[in-house]
């Protein structure tokens, strides 16, 4: 399946980025290479667990036209209304030697457009489970037809608790004036190390909303990369992660606001306890010329144990006048007096903690863009607070 | 019912109870009152159980019970509710979702299984409907956006939907307007009774007209100076806390 000699595979690996690399100097891809060497060295094969019980489980969890892609093989719908999709061959030159790695070791590769307003949303599952240490890739191209309005789960998750490396590329084109609602949910076990490049390019009058749920993973890293070539775009993008014990998650934003009007506008929050470390950093680049860009971001963190750690990081580069920018970003504990206020009702000390905890998440879950999978985000979402916060109380 | 003997507290390097004794029976309602710093909202803090205040001397009983040994919701639940000065707003928490936590830590703790949610609505529209409350507040966050009265109306409503055995409200009437006052006396007085009793915090009179006290007890710098009934209230508008300074200083 490999286009290329394991001495290539292997010098590629040796090229990954490390904490040398500024875009890269809090987060620590040592265990992607390892694993990544361990999988090569043993043949380059991946026994898939048994996860067919999994993919039932999800798919029948949100109603929705489901391309699953298990340890980086592809399985299609037997339907498809108002989806065409196929198998992708040439995918683009790489750009870097993560790219290069997804490229030599790719499978299969999906291509999916959509036309019109199909009455599903399409549904991306990316589970990963083998029976040793194995490496994944995914490569997925999107593109909203110009005047398109759809809907794009993406489900990344895992099977088993063996280490694995998931690389995946995600690219969403959105059509003149097409709108496109975007949600991803990642709830991989610990053992997981995964990296995701997502980008998203806009068309004229376009819309992209987006809504994005880290709850799981050992060592993850999420680069969104949005270009705005077109005038009129909005667009919109959320982000919570959830952080316990032993784990690290690594959102890098950026979004290139090249002509104007347009505004996008961004919100990540994180709520992290125990030893971890959670980094965010929003880049917004106001190119020459795009006037009239109205560009927002926030960050917002909670802060339950003095061992979690956060690296807040908002980047503003304006080239232009006619602009309007703005940030924050904000790092916290629970607030004393609501904390006292709540146990006064009666709420003991960590049912309070709790609500508290939930409430600094809900705005992010109220806004997620697909009605339909709202609840069940609401609910991994109390899971995940659950087993950080270490309770079993209902808290809202 | 309650018993404070001796009481005396301080926040950080600050004295501010100095041997304060009440006590309290149930029936009763006692109005607080007494200039600003004389450590009116402090009695109510520690009395709920605020972490901050340091009790440095003196005993607290609650129906026998050592009322200092209580986390602050173990006093709640054994049926003790404090009014807040100034109600904490906490956006994204459902004001019926806290409304009926509360009530069910309650229950619990005597032992009742959860309230229904068809008993719970029922319950809560009735106390809203005596307050003046629109029934949308319990769909919004927790005093997320009220003004000033809304926010006390709120207390009252978590108040009437508790029903303690003691309610201490701390300057329950700052900042309301006729109607707004109105109601929420309505709400204290629905609850009076031969188990209840309540303690009114407040720096003026105007409560009293609508909620008529028992005892009047006036504090100044930490302790009780002065106790006496209704007309202790009147006095005190007419004459300014200085004469009661005065008069006890002899």
């Amino acid at each position: 399946m490999t286009r290329q000699s394991p001495e290539d595979l292997r010098e590629i690996v040796g090229r990954l980025p490390t904490t040398r690399d500024e875009d890269w100097r809090y987060t620590d891809l040592s265990r992607a290479r390892d694993i990544t060497s361990r999988w090569l060295e043993a043949g380059a094969k991946t026994v898939a667990a048994d996860i067919d019980e999994e993919i039932e489980r999800i798919t029948g969890s949100i109603d929705a036209t489901w391309f699953v892609i298990a340890n980086g093989e592809l399985r299609l719908p037997g339907a498809t209304s108002g989806i065409s999709a196929e198998r992708l061959d040439d995918v683009p030159a790489a750009a870097n030697a993560l790219a290069e790695l997804n490229s030599a070791l790719l499978v299969d590769g999906l291509r999916v457009r959509i036309d019109g307003a199909p009455d599903k949303p399409v549904g991306l599952l990316f589970i990963d489970g083998a029976a040793d240490a194995a490496t994944s890739q995914a490569h997925v191209e999107i593109e909203f037809a110009a005047g398109a309005s759809g809907d794009v789960v993406e489900y990344h998750t895992s099977q088993g608790a063996q280490d694995h490396y998931a690389n995946t590329i995600v690219a969403i084109s959105v059509g003149d004036n097409a709108n496109a609602a975007h949600l991803r949910i990642q709830s991989r076990d610990l053992r997981h190390v995964q990296t995701t490049h997502t980008t998203v390019n806009t068309g004229r009058d376009a819309r992209f909303t987006s809504a994005s749920f880290d709850l799981g993973g050992g060592l993850v890293r999420n680069d969104i990369v949005i270009g705005i070539s077109n005038p009129g775009a909005e667009i919109s993008f959320d982000g919570l992660y959830l952080a316990g014990e032993g784990q690290h998650i690594d959102n890098h934003t950026r979004v290139d606001h090249r002509v104007g009007p347009a505004t996008s506008r961004q919100e990540y929050r994180g709520i992290l306890n125990g030893r971890c470390r959670c980094v965010w950093n929003g880049k917004a680049i106001v190119h020459k010329g795009a006037d009239g860009t109205d560009a927002d971001q926030a960050n917002h963190n909670l802060l339950l144990s003095e061992k979690a750690e956060i690296d807040a990081k908002p980047e503003l580069e304006i080239y232009t006048d006619d602009v309007k920018c703005s940030h924050g970003t904000t790092v916290g504990q629970l607030d004393e007096t609501s904390l006292f206020y709540l146990r006064t009702r009666g709420l003991d000390r960590q049912h309070a903690k709790q609500v508290l905890t939930h409430a600094f998440a809900a705005g992010l879950v109220s806004r997620v863009p697909i009605e339909s999978a709202k609840s069940i985000v609401s609910e991994l979402v109390k899971t995940r607070l659950r087993e950080i916060i270490q309770s079993d109380e209902d808290f809202s | 019912m309650l018993e404070i003997k001796n009481l005396k507290s301080r926040i950080g390097d600050s004295e501010i109870l100095r041997g304060l004794s009440l006590s309290v029976n149930a029936g009763e309602v006692h109005a607080i009152m007494g200039p600003n710093g004389s450590g009116k909202s402090t009695l109510a803090q520690v009395v709920a159980g605020h972490e901050d205040y340091e009790v440095t001397g003196g005993s607290v009983t609650f129906k026998g019970q050592d009322l200092l040994q209580l986390e602050p919701e173990e006093r709640a639940r054994n049926g003790i509710f404090l009014g807040f000065q100034y109600p904490v707003e906490i956006p994204g928490v459902n004001n019926a979702y806290l409304l009926k936590a509360a009530l069910n830590a309650k229950r619990k703790h005597q032992g009742i299984d959860e309230i229904d949610a068809f008993e719970f609505l029922k319950l809560a529209k009735e106390k809203m409907a005596m307050l003046g409350m629109d029934p949308k507040f319990l769909n919004r966050g927790v005093n997320e956006g009220f003004s000033g009265g809304e926010k006390k109306r709120n207390e009252i409503l978590q108040m009437a939907m508790l029903e303690p055995e003691l309610a201490i409200l701390d300057e329950t009437d700052s900042g309301l307007d006729i109607d707004a006052l109105k109601a929420v006396a309505q709400g204290v007085n629905s609850l009076r009774g031969p188990d209840r009793a309540i303690i009114l915090v407040t720096h003026y009179q105007r409560l009293l007209d609508y909620i008529e006290p028992d005892f009047v007890h006036v504090l100044s710098q930490g302790q009780i100076i002065k106790s006496g009934d209704k007309m202790l209230a009147h006095e005190l508008e007419e004459k300014g806390y200085d004469w009661v300074r005065e008069a006890a200083n002899g």
